[in-house]
């Protein structure tokens, strides 16, 4: 018995070699020596040793298994091919007789169902419901994967070569249209198997849950109308995954898709995006533009100190205080917020001079601070002010010359 | 370079447009008519302020910061993916991408089937809904010049040949198709640490590599030699 753990601490650990490796596997089976071929040039760092360990853990743990009757070959085990296809969003294209085989199953399953009402053995009612939903599920996941499979066939026909012939390019349309999809519509329609498996399932459940009222339950009604409501998915499901599959398929069917080096780039990016997300298209091929701003700055000398500041921009590490550490030094004060500056100045009423009281309240106060807290103050509607001669004050660091105002009072006491 | 600022009669709006990322072409005709006339002098003043300015033969012009990095902003994939997917819609429909992008226009009633069809795409650049596709994706493209609107209609203009670009590098992009053709041959993985780039390619010749005999005496020495 494998620890299914350590399946999938393989998996996960390993999965930078792997998955270049399903693409090889998609296409058959692998010797030991191509096997060893490619992993040692995915590890130009590792020893032939590590390539024997690493084959040999795949082996351990079954995710590696090998050819019947060919001991030096190799394979992905199939149920660790089809998790990592449904990872990979690489699917392969089932066959619609297996839906038609599940549905069969569906109402042979609906008879079980209602043999064992009428017996009125309540244990194998809900197990037959059991087995009923979950081939319900297998239908739903089959489909699931045979949508992503026809996406890939499209892709794979979009992004060929543009110099091969029409027909050639879309042969494996052809194929999955004859193949897959024309009898998909047969049996999705009004009247065909798909439709009346469906009916069929959902009238016994239904008169199930009549019964059950009229007799006494059996089994959960809850579990009926679950199995119900994933029939009506598995119903809905069928007819999108068709709609769907016409819609990819029938363009390039007809051949009446554009097919030039534009259509299929953009075939090619949005393959690449569907499988690997928004960063797959290069980013070297992105356009650049600058950022729409919201505010735009005024004038040039901002424009150009700004663009120096990002030309000459260095990223600095950013040292996080230890929670553990002594600080050295006095605290760092907390800047002092607009309400505790206005209560201040609100106090000191009337000031002869504003920035001659800011220079006194904050004597190590820099430029810059001080003539906010300057053109913040003098504007604050609050205060009726008077603008007084131009003088020079010195902070500490700067002489400042400005006209500066004198706080004559409140406006509300005033009024 | 001697730069006359009274001939820049228009210097103040195109670069308050080109600085917004706003792309100039013939839709704005008086900035339009200025640039192509006096194109080196702009060039020259705005590469001063550290900005290129590019002029595209395709009729129009745009900004691009010469300190702005390799760092693409999420709108520019944004728009990407909507000229992606509206690529392949127009394809799939029989119609020609290049002459609906290039000066054709598209009525916003297409919208919504657009973004029901490409929903699970559309998904991965955050836009759910139709409110969204016209907020982040149709409005972002009138900013900045790539579409204009009008009574309902988006008339493409000359820029989105800068997205129409793009697919044709995606196209030339060798390894990304040999990604998604697994019978292609395999691109040599690249780390995205520049620095360990080279060494991520097999120091093996390609004749060397397929050849298995040559691989298997190399394995059984390279073993010898460990345990030795």
């Amino acid at each position: 018995m494998i620890d299914p753990k350590r399946v999938l601490r393989a998996l996960a650990e390993h999965w930078s070699l792997l998955e270049p490796l399903c693409e090889r596997f998609d296409a058959g089976t692998l010797s030991l020596i191509e096997l060893r071929t490619q992993l040692m040039a995915q590890l130009p760092e590792g020893t032939p040793t590590d390539v024997t360990a690493l084959l040999d853990q795949w082996i351990r743990l079954d995710i590696l298994v090998p050819v019947a009757k060919s001991p030096n070959r190799f394979e992905l085990n199939a149920q660790i091919h089809d998790f990592l296809a449904y990872l990979r969003r690489e699917h392969r294209l089932g066959l619609c007789l297996e839906i038609e085989a599940y549905l069969r199953h569906l109402e042979r399953l609906a008879g079980h169902i209602q043999e064992a009402f009428e017996i009125r053995d309540g244990n194998d009612l809900a197990r037959q419901l059991r087995l009923l939903d979950m081939r319900v599920r297998d239908v739903l996941k089959k489909l699931a994967n045979d949508e992503q499979a026809l996406v890939g066939v499209a892709d794979r026909a979009k992004t060929s070569d543009r110099q091969i012939p029409l027909r050639q390019r879309y042969a494996e349309v052809l194929a999955t249209w004859d193949e897959y999809v024309e009898p998909m519509i047969q049996l999705v329609a009004a009247d065909g198997a798909f439709e009346q498996g469906v009916r069929r399932v959902e009238q016994v459940l239904l008169k199930l849950l009549g019964e059950q009222q009229r007799l006494g339950q059996l089994v959960d009604d809850d579990l009926l109308l679950r199995t119900h409501a994933r029939i009506l998915e598995m119903q809905t499901t069928a007819q999108l995954t068709l709609r769907r599959a016409r819609e990819l398929l029938l363009p390039l069917r007809e051949e009446a898709r554009r097919h030039n080096a534009v259509t299929r780039g953009a075939a090619l990016a949005l393959s690449a995006i569907r499988k690997r997300g928004l960063d797959a298209v290069p980013q070297a091929s992105l356009p650049l533009f600058t950022r729409p701003q919201s505010t735009f700055l005024g004038t040039a000398s901002q424009v150009e100190s700004y663009v120096y500041a990002l030309a000459r921009f260095e990223p600095k590490p950013a040292r996080f205080p230890k929670a553990s550490g002594v600080r050295t030094g006095n605290a760092p004060r907390a800047p002092r917020t607009v309400r505790e500056m206005v209560e201040r100045c609100e106090q000191a009423l009337p000031l002869p001079d504003l920035m001659t009281w800011l220079l006194e309240q904050e004597p190590d106060g820099a430029t810059d601070e001080l003539l906010y807290w300057f053109s913040r103050l003098s504007r604050d509607a609050r205060f009726q002010r008077e603008r007084l001669e131009r003088r020079e004050y010195l902070t500490r660091e700067h002489r400042v010359s400005l006209s500066s105002f004198a706080l004559v009072g409140q406006v509300n006491a005033q009024a | 370079m001697n730069l006359d600022l009274s001939e820049l009669s228009l210097l103040a709006p195109i670069f308050r447009e080109l600085f917004k990322g706003y792309h100039i072409s013939r839709r704005e005709p008086e900035l339009y008519t200025q640039l192509s006339n006096l194109q080196d002098a702009y060039r020259a003043l705005f590469r001063a302020l550290g900005f290129e300015l590019v002029c595209d033969t395709r009729g129009f012009y745009y900004l691009v910061p010469e300190q702005m990095g390799a760092q693409v902003n999420k709108t520019a994939q944004r728009l990407a993916l909507f000229t992606f997917i509206l690529v392949e819609h127009l394809a799939d429909q029989g119609r020609d991408p290049l002459a609906v992008l290039d000066g054709g226009s598209l009525g916003r009633d297409e919208l919504p089937a657009l973004l029901d069809k490409y929903r699970d795409l559309f998904v991965q650049a955050e836009v759910i809904s139709q409110e969204e596709l016209e907020e982040k994706v149709m409005r972002r493209l009138t900013q900045l010049g790539f579409a204009a609107e009008e009574s309902g209609i988006y008339r493409f203009l000359p820029p989105m040949h800068r997205f129409l670009d793009v697919c044709l590098a995606v196209q030339q992009d060798r390894d990304l198709a040999a990604a998604l053709h697994s019978d292609l041959p395999l691109p040599a993985p690249v780390l995205t640490d520049d620095d360990d780039a080279g060494a991520a390619v097999p120091d093996v010749s390609p004749d060397e590599a397929f050849d298995e005999d040559a691989a298997l005496a190399r394995a059984i020495a390279e073993e010898q030699e460990l345990q030795a």
